[in-house]
């Protein structure tokens, strides 16, 4: 039930259905409820198990509830208790062995509920007009079944503007045709492309270690590095369409969390359209404050990018360093921070070299754009090898190949993203260009069942024929 | 409509959904479905085609005095879905043999093999199998002259083999090779596998004409699903027999043939198939597997009994199925796994009454992607399969395990350890 299978599709669908039987808020809400409890009990028939998320989800409201009573100046503190309760649950390594608790318990989700956590805590300190959350709408809010396993990272007025509207949000048959359309997408995405691209993956890791000729190795390290980005894109964003349309069935509108990330053309720009709600979260509660307290120390203007830079960096770092418990991950943060960083300092540099109007003809460029693209797919490819392995892996995986190869395959994959990618996005527009009645061809209702059919004909056959478990969906790990 | 703003319809009313839309929707997505389920025949028609001809014209499978045989004399052919059209040709004693049955020529190191289909070298020309390849690399490595007869019979599990033993004494050899799988160990004390075991049908080579379509499959799944109380019930019932039910689809062939083909996708698919399929690669075998190791164990007495009163050196190999190689290949495998296990334990069986085992799977690892030389779906190995478990023997029978074709004076890899 954790993973995009058959089941979770299922229980998502007569939640949706049995949702939709009354328009009144508090039967929604109840249904959401009780299938959120439900949920949880699938994952986990141990009730010990799920005592430290409940703590900490008590700990949260009560941090809330005195904060709502006017203890706002301790909210730092409250701030501080959250980020420490959540160090220690999760188990990051720098924390001594001995100081965790011993016994097996229910993780899953938490990271999601310290991010909802963490920003009813700022912004009912920093709300300008005073407001109730319930225990119960709060419960909602964090334990809400579309969004516990990976998210999206989800506002609570965004939240609670359609949960609780009086005047649920419209539910036509264009719309649940829309929703049922993404959610067979999804489920493609990650039963199918997802597999296809994790088992290729795991076939050219294997062959590093092999005994096999260079040429083999070469082609073997070059899949290893293109299909990575390709798999976790699947995955992830497989996961997210069937809970979007999950909760819009639902009549809740969760925010987005993939724009074509392989569209950007900078790291910035990418960061912009992978993992929306949690880059977004960080530039919120991480980025803006950090750089506005910095800025009120260093009163200097010829400064400010250096500080937006340093900021940059922190905020990447930490998106870094929060997928993971163990070095790698703190690497993975480095190399996040650092090509967000080298990012920004390469657009300063060239809009004080070209100037502001130099610069954006420059952006504009198609083969500025198509070079950085290619860079952009390249650079976070190589990031991804202290997301997916262990130091023990990486070693194997560096040590097949000479430094001169590496660069070879480096060079080799940047330009193939580059071609690749400018040719899907050619290949898009013109796609989309073909009109019809006003409107693009491809993404017409028509269009969209022909696909929708042949990709649901396509997951359900492989999915039943494999006779595995759905896979699992990266970014709940975390 | 892009998929940011298909999901923001928001508050707006929505417009109705115009009547005719709500036949020809519908019709878009059967006419999708109709023509993706036609793309696939077609692909398999052409690119995995099976002739209409079967070696069971040829084999006896229904006489449980001998189990399987085949017709003295006989000439069949097949074409499997995965492989070329291949000739079945046997002698007048009924072996797939390249060779008349008789008295062997003066001088000569007479071999004499019995073990099932791999042995026989199912879906692969005779003259390309490990039993016409094994008599030249060997005469090569010994400097001897060194024929192999070839006694094996697909279907033929142990039991049968004993009974019938008499028959490989018959042929006066100066050794005997006995070829084991682990389906020999799973049906050891079978007599017509296919009957006895339900199971085994499901995992024996399809016969053209008697295999459902996709569509058969997937409907006779979706009915499982609606006969079910529980929906979730259903679906999980559907998704663990599809397994048994793949192997026999035609139409389904392509797809599985392109998914297996992918080292790491077979062997987790593989491990989903239930205890009696994959339990042979467990750490620990389930109680079902050592009590046909146990059945086993009886036969392998029975048969070295023989072989010791004739005093003919008898000498057992087990050769790797396609999941094996596999996991052997990656050189890891999850936790309660281990593909050499079976190797041990008929190993422990056959040296437990003096018998010679000779072991072939640590080799496996120094071959890159060696489940390649496999049918993916079908399991069997193919031409290049034969090619090195022909190496591999030939390496192996002449390193010391069997005085009479050791080379030079090196130890005897009878043990097993070595490489893995």
């Amino acid at each position: 039930m954790d993973n995009a299978s058959f089941q979770f599709v299922i229980f998502g669908l007569a939640a949706a259905l049995v949702s939709n039987f009354s328009r009144s808020y508090v039967w929604r809400s109840i249904v959401l409820f009780v299938a959120s409890i439900v949920f949880l009990g699938l994952l986990s028939h141990d009730p010990i198990a799920f005592l430290p998320l409940a703590g900490f989800l008590l700990l949260g409201y009560a941090l809330l509830f005195l904060i709502e009573q006017g203890w706002s100046r301790a909210m730092a503190w409250c701030i501080l208790a959250v980020i420490l309760v959540y160090v220690w649950l999760k188990k990051y390594t720098f924390l001594p062995e001995g100081a965790f608790l011993h016994f097996p318990y229910f993780t899953l989700g938490l990271s999601y509920i310290f991010f909802r956590v963490l920003h009813l805590i700022i912004e009912t300190g920093d709300g300008a007009e005073k407001r109730h959350i319930s225990l119960g709408a709060y419960l909602l809010y964090t334990i809400n079944f579309t969004t516990f396993v990976s998210g999206p990272i989800q506002r609570y007025d965004e939240f609670a503007k359609d949960q609780f509207a009086v005047e649920p949000i419209v539910l036509g048959p264009r719309t649940i045709g829309l929703q049922l359309e993404r959610m067979i997408r999804g489920f493609f995405k990650v039963n199918v492309l997802a597999m296809i691209f994790q088992a290729m993956q795991q076939d050219a890791l294997a062959q590093m270690s092999q005994p096999l000729a260079l040429n083999v190795k070469l082609f073997s390290a070059f899949r290893l590095i293109i299909i990575y980005p390709l798999f976790l894109y699947a995955n992830f964003s497989g996961y997210i369409d069937i809970v979007i349309a999950l909760a819009r069935l639902m009549r809740v509108r969760l925010p987005e969390n993939f724009d074509r990330p392989f569209s950007a053309s900078s790291f910035l720009d990418f960061w912009n359209r992978w993992h929306i709600t949690l880059s977004t979260w960080l530039k919120t509660y991480v980025y803006n404050p950090l750089l506005i307290a910095l800025m009120r120390r260093i009163d200097s203007t010829s400064m400010e990018p250096v500080l937006g830079v340093f900021c940059f960096f922190v905020t990447f770092f930490l998106i870094g360093v929060w997928h993971g418990r163990t070095s790698e991950f703190v690497i993975f943060g480095v190399l996040q921070g650092g090509g967000i960083s080298i990012n920004k300092i390469w657009q300063l540099v060239l809009t004080s070299g070209l100037g502001r109007k130099g610069y954006k003809a420059l952006a504009k460029n198609p083969a500025y754009i198509a070079f950085g693209r290619g860079l952009t797919f390249s650079w976070f490819a190589f990031t991804l090898f202290w997301f997916w392995a262990n130091w023990k892996q990486i070693d194997t995986v560096f040590s097949a190949l000479s430094v001169v190869d590496w660069l070879g395959v480096w060079l080799a994959v940047w330009l193939t993203a580059m071609v690749i990618l400018a040719l899907w996005e050619f290949v898009r527009a013109k796609l989309l260009s073909i009109t019809a009645f006003g409107a693009p061809v491809f993404t017409s209702r028509y269009a969209r069942v022909v696909y929708a059919s042949a990709l649901g004909l396509g997951a359900f056959v492989i999915t039943v024929l494999l006779n595995q478990p759905a896979p699992d969906i990266v970014y709940k790990a975390f | 409509m892009s998929q940011l703003n298909a999901n923001n319809l928001g508050n707006t009313k929505e417009a109705r959904l115009p009547r005719r839309d709500w036949i020809l929707l519908p019709m878009l997505g059967l006419m999708t479905i109709a023509l993706m389920v036609g793309s696939i025949r077609l692909v398999s028609v052409r690119m995995f085609a099976a002739a209409k001809i079967t070696p069971r014209d040829c084999i006896v499978t229904n006489d449980p005095s001998t189990g399987f045989r085949a017709i003295p004399n006989s000439v069949c052919r097949e074409k499997l879905p995965e492989s070329q059209l291949i000739e079945y040709r046997f002698n007048s004693c009924g072996h797939r043999a390249g060779m008349e049955c008789g008295s062997k020529p003066l001088g000569t190191y007479r071999i004499v093999m019995v073990g099932s289909s791999m042995g026989l070298g199912y879906s692969v020309a005779r003259e390309k199998t490990f039993a016409a390849l094994l008599p030249a690399e060997l005469a090569t490595l010994c400097q001897r002259k060194i024929e192999l007869y070839n006694e094996s019979m697909a279907g033929r599990p142990p039991r049968i083999v004993a009974r019938r033993f008499s028959e490989v004494l018959a042929a006066k050899p100066d050794l005997v090779l006995w070829q084991l799988t682990s389906w020999d160990i799973e049906l050891a004390a079978s007599v017509l596998p296919e009957h006895d075991s339900p199971q085994a049908v499901n995992r024996a080579p399809s016969l053209p004409g008697e295999t459902p379509g996709l569509l058969a499959l997937v409907s006779s799944r979706v009915k499982v699903v609606f006969a079910m109380k529980r929906p979730l019930d259903g679906i999980a019932e559907v998704i663990s027999h599809a397994q048994a039910d793949s192997s026999v689809t035609n139409t389904a062939l392509p797809l599985l043939h392109f998914l297996y083909e992918s080292q790491s996708q077979y062997v987790k698919s593989y491990l989903m198939l239930p205890d009696h399929e994959a339990g042979f690669l467990k750490a620990q075998p389930s109680a079902e597997w050592q009590t046909h190791l146990a059945e086993f164990d009886m036969y392998a007495t029975e048969i070295e009994a023989q072989c010791k009163a004739a005093g003919v050196p008898l000498v057992v190999v087990l050769l790797p199925n396609r999941m094996q190689v596999a996991m052997i290949s990656m050189g890891d495998w999850p936790a309660g796994y281990d593909p050499y296990k079976l190797d041990d334990e008929v190993r422990s069986v056959i040296t437990g009454h003096g018998g010679t085992f000779i072991d072939i799977l640590p080799a496996f690892r120094n071959i890159p992607n060696p489940e390649q030389h496999y049918f993916p779906v079908d399991g069997h190995p193919n031409a290049d399969g034969h090619r090195i478990i022909s190496g591999l023997l030939a390496k192996a029978l002449t390193s010391g395990a069997v005085p009479s074709l050791s080379v030079g004076q090196q130890q005897p890899n009878t043990q097993g350890e070595q490489g893995r």
